[in-house]
């Protein structure tokens, strides 16, 4: 089993600075620093357009910037990249899983990328940490869309990453699942320190599964903070009618 | 805007060599052969293909030639082909798989490097390619009393410079599926089929129509065949031939090895990804 990560003080799993990326004549990033410390619980927000996508395949070393830095755990990308993705697990709601394998199959085959010792026995331990041991030998593709965003987020996090990123995560879900994968988080974060990165659509969740919020706007951050503080200093009541109000700016410059 | 923050005091990896587990190559070699095993085309392709391939030329050598040569040429050819086909579309097979089902962004989010993802390609294709070359060898032996060594030494280094052709295909396929996705998936079979009539791999080029010939000496693999079919015929190694092969197959490893590591900065410059999610 991969050694968790030793929790620490304020030491920073995540730096990115100055990240710019123009595709075309379109700049869908400007100027974004983020620093990210270990146990940290971030949401990145925004309407659609807003650079979150593009920001977060940044992070994660799918897109390479134009300009600015990323280091994740000491890991400077693209050189480090590997050794940086070791470190995170990573989960979209909307990505489908490796098809022609069973569920244990494609947490042994993650496992096995990320250097599981053991993934067989971690693949069985993951599935029964978020109550789904009975789905163990399904094909993925037999899986319903709430089954599947489980099984994803199984894989992200069957070697204990410092740095969870998690996109969209629990669109399709149950309210009642998608209350069990917060609290998996939230263990996750108190238990063993990890950090947390996400992007939703759904404010209620951002706002209650965060400590911290940096808000989106036309590839620029126009707000980072504590979620309570980043509404009131844009004079809203609570953060999804700050989105709502972003989104009808976005749509009025559209038309 | 963040403020400069304290370094993590982790390895700072910046001027570190990419990395290279072979862990994770025999990772996705498993996924791979787990997941198109249970996949009917698979087994087409790997046994029922180079059952009927060697069948098929066996028996057009027998009905239409005089003596043992022919049929010889034929399974040998057929045989050899097979070598550069199963590695072609193994590895162009095994990205198009991951465009397939929209696993290319869970693989970049995980520690896997992009050799060690092309290395386990060229590993079942190796793999597919043992299979059926052996599927065919024992067609020509057991159906029409060919061995698979009749052409002699110069198999050894004809079957590595198509082992070399074959794969600079499927990195070239490759490179192209990063920018078309599935849409590339023509090039895999399409470049062989080209490729079979135009290289001699059952006949002299001296056959085919005089517009074509110069074509078709253009092609490394003309050579290798050339020698194949001296070996068999005349039971000498064709140096002179193989040295030609060698620089030309050369050169179009070296072209698309630079193809694929050029298209493979540009999926990250450009954000292709965005297109698999």
């Amino acid at each position: 089993m991969a050694q968790p990560p030793t929790p620490t003080g304020p030491d920073v799993v995540l730096r990115a600075t100055r990240l710019r990326k123009d595709f075309g004549d379109t700049r869908a990033v400007d100027d974004v620093s983020i620093t990210i410390h270990a146990g940290e619980r971030v949401g990145i927000v925004g309407p659609n357009g807003a650079g979150k996508t593009t920001t977060l395949l940044m992070l994660l070393g799918a897109i390479e910037p134009d300009h600015g830095t990323i280091d994740i755990a000491g890991h400077r990308l693209p050189g480090g990249r590997s050794d940086a993705m070791a470190r995170v697990g990573f989960a979209a709601g909307y990505l489908p899983l490796p098809s022609g394998l069973t569920v244990t199959e494609t947490l042994e085959l993650f496992g096995r990328l990320y250097g599981v010792a053991d993934p067989t026995t971690r693949a069985a331990e993951v599935l029964d940490e978020l109550h789904i041991g009975r789905l163990a030998g399904q094909k993925v593709e037999s899986l319903s869309s709430g089954q599947g965003t489980l099984v994803g987020f199984a894989k992200a996090v069957i070697h204990h990453p410092r740095l969870i990123v998690l996109d969209e995560p629990t669109a399709s879900l149950d309210p009642d699942v998608a209350m069990r994968v917060r609290d998996r988080l939230e263990h996750m974060n108190s238990e063993r320190n990890a950090t947390l990165l996400l992007t939703s659509h759904d404010m209620r969740e951002v706002a209650e599964l965060t400590t911290r919020v940096v808000f989106l706007r036309q590839g620029r951050i126009i707000a980072d903070g504590p979620p309570d503080q980043v509404v009131a200093s844009h004079g809203h009541a609570d953060l999804e009618s700050m989105f709502l109000a972003e989104a009808a700016r976005v749509r009025e410059q559209e038309v | 805007m963040d403020p400069a923050t304290p370094s993590t005091t982790e390895t700072d990896s910046r001027s570190a060599p990419p990395t290279f587990d072979t862990r994770r190559v025999r990772a996705m070699v498993r996924r791979s052969l787990l997941s198109q095993s249970r996949n009917p085309d698979f087994w087409f392709l790997l046994l029922v293909l180079p059952l009927v391939d060697g069948l098929l030329f066996g028996s057009i050598g027998v009905a239409y030639g005089i003596g043992d040569a022919p049929v010889v040429l034929l399974v040998t050819g057929i045989m050899l082909f097979h070598l550069i086909w199963q590695l072609t579309l193994a590895g162009s097979f095994g990205l198009l798989d991951e465009v397939w089902s929209r696993n290319l962004l869970n693989l970049i989010a995980t520690p896997l490097t992009e050799r060690e993802m092309l290395s386990s390609f060229g590993v079942v294709g190796l793999l597919r390619t043992g299979v059926s070359v052996t599927v065919i060898g024992a067609v020509g032996v057991v159906f029409f009393a060919v061995s698979p060594t009749s052409a002699g030494v110069v198999l050894v280094p004809s079957a590595a410079l198509l082992l070399l052709f074959g794969w600079s295909v499927a990195l070239f396929v490759v490179g192209l599926t990063l920018q078309y996705g599935d849409r590339a998936e023509v090039f895999s079979w399409g470049t062989l089929v080209l490729l079979m009539p135009l290289s001699g791999v059952f006949y002299p080029v001296e056959s085919l129509p005089p517009v074509l010939q110069a074509v078709a000496r253009a092609i490394p693999l003309t050579h290798v065949f050339d020698a194949v079919r001296i070996g068999i015929e005349d039971g000498e190694v064709a140096w002179a031939q193989l040295a030609i092969a060698a620089v030309g197959t050369a050169a179009i490893a070296a072209a698309s090895t630079w193809f694929v590591a050029h298209q493979l900065r540009r999926f990250r410059r450009d954000g292709w990804v965005t297109r698999f999610v």
